[in-house]
């Protein structure tokens, strides 16, 4: 037997980031502000709901209104209602040190034990001029820092977030296997050895798979975070034109009696496919806005989408899609050569 | 070389001028396709018009390009085969096709003009997408027509294969057209004309490159 010690590889790091990926919880957040626009001069109680907190009336809990790096409000008393909703009260004063009529303000909730929770644009403020120099400015300091592992909590992803570890990595996969097929494709062209065909075959049938997945878990992802399973997004068109391109490989592959006139025209459109596919999936996408991030101001794969927790299952879950990939495909080649085989010997 | 190039471009235009009825033939269906969109829509909004006008020129494309390789008789392709480079056939008929695109594209444009209306404002940038476009066209339609014609359902192949190819080339065109339209102020319209050139060129240089594969059938 062949040492497979990558087969093996891949189904661990499979099974780690679906148990990680899965497992890990999400860092506490701020779902909810009511009322989420005051007047300058008010005395007002908010109510925070949060997510994943665990606010308990023995917990030192601190909340500011944040204006910018500068200025802040410190809230003067807290009710912990239950585990995750707390009212904090402020007397919001007629002066602010803000130049427009209305600004946003960022929540910043501090628990002794949990750490910090930001909110930002929570509270919108309009000003109130009758009264001048009755700002009394609130350091934020001594912030907590948590030491639980735990994914970051993003408002409207929430849980959705741990499909970064699905969805991304199923496009790098298929993007590597269609690479490894157009390499076969190119050797089969140089050589005429049919078992670079079945390869290329082979793996764009597993890229095709994982393409129509990531399709999927892309449509299922954007009906939580966008409203719709299909958004009109530059890259879910982009991403349905290329798997359209694969398919048509396959209804070219079967439309002919010869198996070597199939295999060489074939070979041949998976090569051009592929080119094809470049300005769909890299530049066409660029020239548009889109609702992924990295385009159009969204932000991309910084710092601030992907912290170190998600990195530590982002990157093996894309080594391991893709080994994952290429175990299937060779599980599908070396089927259909022997099929052929057997076909062969019956005739 | 060229002189070969020459005689394969004057066999072409030939075969065509002998074949009258099927130049015709394109020629009736882009006026009747027309004919049927002014009558459906009568009066076409510029954005709709940009639109429809890519649309015709795809479809009279495929149709127009998609003989090139089936018009030909077996024996005739065999002793092609034996006597002239496939590249430079290739070429010739890439080059031919372009020709009759353009002729097709500016007769659909001027139809269209005639029934729905003129919305070009400026005239050198749209002249400039019809020549990208048709030679993008002509550069991926010919290609995949000479895939196409080795297997018996050429036509629905011929569909499925190049559609999804062209849509990048569709797009961009759509998008330097409505600049020429002024339906959206772009200043970046020479990108666009630059993306589509590259994909014309990457097209061009593949077909040439992965065309003597397909002429050894």
């Amino acid at each position: 037997m062949k040492l497979a010690w990558w087969k093996i590889l891949s189904v661990f790091i499979i099974l780690y980031v679906i148990i990680v990926g899965l497992l890990v919880p999400l860092k506490q957040g701020i779902t909810a502000v009511t009322p989420s626009s005051l007047n300058a001069g008010t005395s007002v109680d908010l109510k925070i709901i949060g997510y994943n907190t665990k606010f308990n009336s023995d917990s030192k809990i601190r909340v500011w209104l944040k204006q910018d790096d500068e200025h802040a409000l410190e809230s003067n008393k807290i009710a912990v209602s239950n585990e995750t909703e707390i009212t904090a009260s402020f007397s919001i004063p007629h002066d602010l040190p803000f130049d427009t009529k209305v600004k946003d303000f960022t929540l910043v909730v501090d628990n002794a034990i949990e750490g910090t929770t930001v909110l930002p644009n929570a509270i919108y403020i309009t000003k109130n001029d009758t009264i001048k120099g009755d700002f009394v400015n609130a350091k934020i300091e001594n912030l907590t820092k948590a030491n639980a592992i735990t994914f970051p909590f993003r408002n409207i992803l929430a849980e959705t977030i741990r499909n970064t570890y699905f969805h991304v990595p199923l496009w790098f996969a298929m993007f590597a296997l269609f690479f490894t097929a157009l390499i076969n494709s190119v050797k089969f062209l140089r050589t005429n050895d049919l078992q670079y065909e079945y390869k290329a075959a082979g793996y764009t049938y597993t890229g095709l798979i994982f393409g129509i997945l990531g399709l999927i878990t892309g449509a299922i992802w954007a009906k939580h975070t966008w409203g719709a399973y299909w958004s009109w997004d530059v890259k879910q068109n982009m991403a349905a034109i290329s798997v359209l391109i694969y398919l048509a490989y396959f209804v070219l592959k079967n439309s002919f009696e010869d198996r070597e006139k199939a295999a060489r025209l074939s070979g041949v459109y998976n090569i051009f496919a592929f080119m094809a596919m470049i300005p769909l999936l890299f530049v066409i996408p660029r020239m548009t806005d889109s609702l992924h991030p990295g385009n159009g101001g969204n932000p991309a794969l910084g710092s601030q989408d992907l912290d170190k927790t998600m990195r530590m299952v982002f990157y093996p879950a894309v080594i391991g899609f893709i080994l994952l990939g290429f175990w299937l495909s060779e599980i599908k080649f070396r089927y259909e050569i022997l099929k052929a085989k057997v076909l062969e010997d019956l005739e | 070389m060229v002189q070969q190039l020459f005689w394969l471009l004057k066999k072409e235009f030939t075969l065509e001028w002998r074949q009258k009825y099927s130049l015709g033939g394109i020629f009736l269906y882009v006026g009747s396709t027309i004919f049927i969109i002014y009558t459906s829509f009568i009066k076409i909004q510029p954005n709709i018009w940009n639109i429809l006008f890519w649309i015709i020129a795809l479809f009279t494309s495929v149709n127009a390009v998609a003989k090139s390789f089936v018009q030909e008789s077996g024996y005739r392709q065999l002793y092609y085969y034996q006597t002239v480079n496939p590249v430079l056939l290739l070429l010739a008929k890439m080059i031919y096709n372009t020709i009759l695109l353009l002729l097709i594209n500016v007769l659909s444009f001027s139809l269209l003009s005639i029934v729905a209306g003129n919305p070009v404002k400026d005239y050198g940038l749209f002249s400039v997408a019809i020549l990208l476009g048709s030679i993008g066209f002509s550069f991926a339609f010919t290609f995949v027509s000479s895939i196409a014609s080795k297997a018996n359902n050429s036509a629905t192949l011929m569909a499925i294969l190049s559609f999804p190819i062209v849509i990048p080339i569709i797009m961009t065109l759509v998008k330097i057209a409505a600049s020429a339209l002024r339906l959206l102020q772009d200043t970046s319209v020479w990108k666009d004309i630059a993306i589509l050139f590259g994909i014309n060129l990457i097209l061009g240089t593949l077909a040439i490159i992965l065309f003597p594969y397909i002429w050894k059938e």
